[in-house]
């Protein structure tokens, strides 16, 4: 479980997370929210690439943010960016590989989670192949075996969905879902389409100017009266 | 179909990321080791002893610009410290050759961290300008203190009765000295390679495309980062040190910031992304001036091309003369139109 | 006023030409996001250009002409037929080509003149002034004095007319520009043009006062830099203060023996102590789209 508790964040003058609190628990968990809501601040406050005024967050027994940035992928969170960031000259297995550099493996243990991980995503026959030339979908795909490999605790997907084809959709879904039957491992995703979130998120949380709106199972949380207020900015009577 | 193509071409071990395979350059470099000083007149062979020597400053530059992004216009500033520590123990203990420019490349990469600290946080253009006041002052500092030669106190320096650095035992004459510095040179270009296909290759590559992916994968950036300073500020120390036994002396009015700069842009324009643009890169800078003033034009009247040559590289073949040389290879080679 | 006011003028007289530099550096920088390292070399071509008519027999005024020309064209040059290619490139490639720009034309500068110690001789060095005591040659004075001239002028230029008003959207924000519909090339092209002007103003003033030689006063650029990089690479003002100060460090450090072999190095040591203050406290930076 990940506890967060009283997150806050500001950038000059304006608050970008205002004292988030919350307890996330289930195997996959949507976080939603319009444009600015602040929900790649909180990514990046879990990455750690900002630093949050106050507040604290536990994940599965560990005080996360006294570990630096780069020893946090060690402890077992890891990331996607809403633009990938697959590295075009290196291969497929290159650049998922990499992730698992890092850990003291064998090079038979590293071999077996890349292989896992590679074969998770439906990449194994393109494991040779220069990023360059692979398509949007596969480059995500990459990311996202990237994310899995090894025994990581939490994947944190920033809208892994954003330029893919329904089809492509379809396949993302299945692999999201079976995700913590791979390897174990909590998931969080950020995305705007909702029968994404509805389709593989048990419980889902909702921000709206940095601060929490609601948060519990998916579907009564896409039911909730404020939540569409949120997204057609209108007060509905209730 | 997309896919098949670009398998077949990382398969298709005669191109790729690596350009050649290590076979052929081995095989060449041996070739012209062999060959070379018996075909070269003395004052060509010098020459080409200081283009083998600039193509390690040259893979210097090369390593930081395609691997971190990093633009140093100090290398030959980073020569000059390299220089400084070999010459100063060669006058000054009786230790071997190859141990005196071995710590002369262990200084230059301590004085590289020592800057990739402050640079670490800048980026691009800012710390592009680091290196270039570095170098600046370099140029100043090593005008003060000269070069040691054999002169009394810790700068070593004599302003009469100059003394000449010792070559390596294993090679005292020129001719042999060509072949030494073919030798360690290719070490040097070795050393690259190892860290490129390893975990630094993967994690500088990374770090490069983004900062902050590189942490989410766990890559310790700063740790890195400042490797690849150390590294690079090695290989141009250790050739610095090849240049103090070449003319076994060096000059301080040889190290402006100015040669920092034209050896970066000719880097560029050979091509930083193969390890024979390198080579261009040292032809360009020693042997194509030597071969001018033979001629009688003035050596320097080749920057005319030089520059055109940077502003075509940056704009339309980022690769330099290296990379088109291997895409025209590769094309060749296939039969058929590969890349762009 | 003894022996301080003494090096305090020399500093200034020195410092005046670092700050001339600078000013028309940055003002391009802000204009169009390019740090011109060519910027010496066309002051350079300038200079040499000048002193060749002199050569032959031209009055000075003519001499004067022909550098300011060259240093217009080829600036404006460079903007119009080569900038436009790299306008959408990271800064530091955009230098980087400039600095190919330069390579060239000391190129061309070594083909036409052979290397051969010159001197460049101005009407105003047989001029001389009292300051304060001190004797400065007219030339330094118009050094000083064309500094601040320019320095003032472009803040008013800046803040009140139209143009100035339209270079400092550009430098804020491209796009934004572009949507507010400031015709970018134009203001550009005159931003370079102007840029051109201050290079050959500077060349001929540093060929006159340090050294008429091809290579020294194309890689001059690089003490110049020193100015701009405390000036953040932005602020014209900063810039120019920061020019006088580098130039009354370098000068007072003759008084000081232990440092006085490293005066000239007074610029170096000043821009990275700025640079590291500045950067004081970032975190790592973030490349790439993230």
């Amino acid at each position: 479980m990940i506890s967060i508790r009283d997150i806050t964040v500001s950038f000059g003058g304006v608050t970008a997370l205002n004292k988030v609190t919350v307890d996330l628990s289930d195997k996959v968990v949507g976080i939603i929210g319009p444009n600015g809501a602040g929900k790649t601040t909180f990514l990046n406050v879990l990455s750690g690439f900002v630093t949050p005024k106050s507040g604290s967050i536990n994940a599965f027994g560990t005080e996360i943010l006294g570990l630096a940035p780069h020893r946090r992928s060690r402890w077992g969170l890891r990331r996607s960016f809403q633009k990938e960031q697959v590295v075009d000259e290196l291969t497929v297995e290159e650049n998922v590989g990499v992730v698992l550099d890092s850990l003291p493996l064998t090079s038979g243990e590293r071999e077996q989670y890349l292989a896992a991980a590679l074969e998770f995503t439906g990449l194994t026959s393109v494991r040779h192949a220069r990023a360059a030339g692979l398509n949007a979908f596969q480059r995500r795909m990459t990311e996202i075996a990237r994310c899995a490999a090894g025994k990581p605790k939490v994947l944190m997907l920033d809208e892994p969905g954003a330029g893919l084809s329904q089809n492509e959709v379809d396949v993302l879904r299945r692999t999201i879902s079976d995700i913590h039957v791979f390897n174990g491992a909590m998931t969080l995703l950020i995305d705007h389409d909702v029968d994404l979130i509805q389709a593989v998120c048990s419980s889902t949380m909702v921000l709206d100017f940095g601060s929490l709106v609601t948060s519990g199972p998916t579907r009564e949380v896409l039911s909730d009266p404020r939540v569409r207020a949120v997204y057609l900015g209108v007060e509905e009577i209730a | 179909m997309e896919l098949a193509s670009s398998m077949s071409r990382s398969n298709d071990e005669t191109v790729g990321r690596h350009g050649l395979p290590v076979f052929w350059p081995a095989l060449l470099m041996f070739v012209v080791a062999i060959v070379l000083p018996m075909v070269a007149a003395a004052l060509w062979l010098k020459v080409m002893t200081s283009v083998v020597i600039y193509a390690l400053t040259a893979a210097s530059i090369a390593l930081l610009y395609r691997k971190l992004g990093q633009v140093s216009l100090a290398q030959v500033a980073f020569m000059g410290c390299g220089g400084w520590v070999a010459l100063r123990l060669a006058h000054g203990t009786t230790l071997p050759f190859e141990l005196s420019i071995l710590a002369g490349g262990v200084f230059a990469a301590v004085v590289g961290m020592i800057f990739a600290y402050p640079a670490l946080r800048m980026r691009g253009l800012y710390l592009a300008l680091v290196t270039l006041m570095a170098a600046g002052g370099f140029g100043i500092l090593v005008n003060v203190t000269q070069f040691p030669n054999g002169g009394d106190g810790f700068m070593g320096f004599a302003v009469k009765s100059v003394s000449y650095m010792p070559r390596p035992l294993l090679a005292q004459s020129d001719a042999a000295y060509f072949r030494y510095c073919i030798a360690v040179v290719f070490l040097g270009f070795g050393l690259i390679t190892l860290h490129e296909r390893g975990k630094p290759g993967r994690a500088w590559s990374l770090i490069r495309k983004s900062e902050a992916a590189a942490m989410a994968v766990g890559i310790n950036v700063t740790g890195y980062k400042i490797w690849g300073f150390a590294l690079s500020g090695f290989l141009a120390g250790v050739a610095g040190g090849l240049l103090a036994g070449n003319l076994q002396l060096l000059d301080a009015r040889s190290f402006p910031p100015a040669e920092s700069v034209m050896i970066f842009a000719l880097t560029i324009v050979g091509g930083a992304w193969h390890w024979y643009g390198a080579v261009i890169a040292a032809l360009l800078y020693r042997f194509v001036p030597a071969l001018l003033n033979d001629v009688g034009i003035s050596g320097d009247a080749a920057y005319i091309i030089f520059g055109a040559a940077l502003i075509h590289a940056l704009m339309t073949a980022p690769r330099g003369i290296a990379g088109q040389l291997t895409d025209l290879v590769s094309r060749l080679a296939s039969g058929r139109r590969e890349g762009r | 006023m003894g022996v301080y006011g003494l090096f305090l003028v020399s500093g200034l007289a020195v410092g005046a030409l670092y700050a001339l530099g600078g000013v028309g550096l940055v003002l391009l920088n802000r204009a169009t996001g390019v740090l011109n390292f060519a910027y010496g070399a066309i002051g350079a071509l300038g200079a040499m250009s000048a002193w060749q008519v002199l050569q032959w027999g031209y009055p000075e005024p003519l001499a004067w002409v022909v550098c300011l020309a060259i240093g217009v064209a080829l600036s404006t040059g460079y903007g119009v037929l080569i900038a436009p290619g790299l306008a959408h490139r990271e800064p530091v490639v955009k230098a980087v080509a400039t600095l190919g720009f330069g390579i060239a034309i000391l190129g061309a500068m070594n083909l036409l003149w052979v290397v051969n110690p010159r001197k460049l001789t101005l009407a105003l060095d047989s001029v001389s002034l009292n300051i304060l005591g001190l004797r400065m040659t007219g030339t330094r004075l118009l050094a000083l004095s064309a500094g601040i001239a320019i320095t003032a002028g472009m803040g008013i230029f800046l803040a009140r007319t139209r143009l100035g008003l339209m270079m400092r959207t550009l430098a804020d924000d491209r796009q934004l520009a572009a949507v507010l519909g400031t015709p970018i090339r134009k203001v550009e092209t005159i931003a370079w043009g102007f840029s051109g002007f201050l290079a050959a103003v500077t060349g001929m003033l540093f060929g006159d006062l340090v050294r008429l030689d091809p290579a020294v006063l194309t890689f001059i650029v690089i003490p110049i830099i020193a100015t701009t990089v405390v000036g953040r690479l932005t602020s014209i003002k900063v810039t120019f203060l920061a020019g006088l100060v580098i130039g009354i460090i370098e000068s007072f450090l003759t008084l000081y023996k232990p440092l006085a072999p490293f005066r000239v190095a007074s610029p170096f040591i000043v821009a990275i102590l700025v640079l590291m203050w500045l950067q004081r406290g970032r975190r790592l930076t973030f490349a790439g789209a993230d």
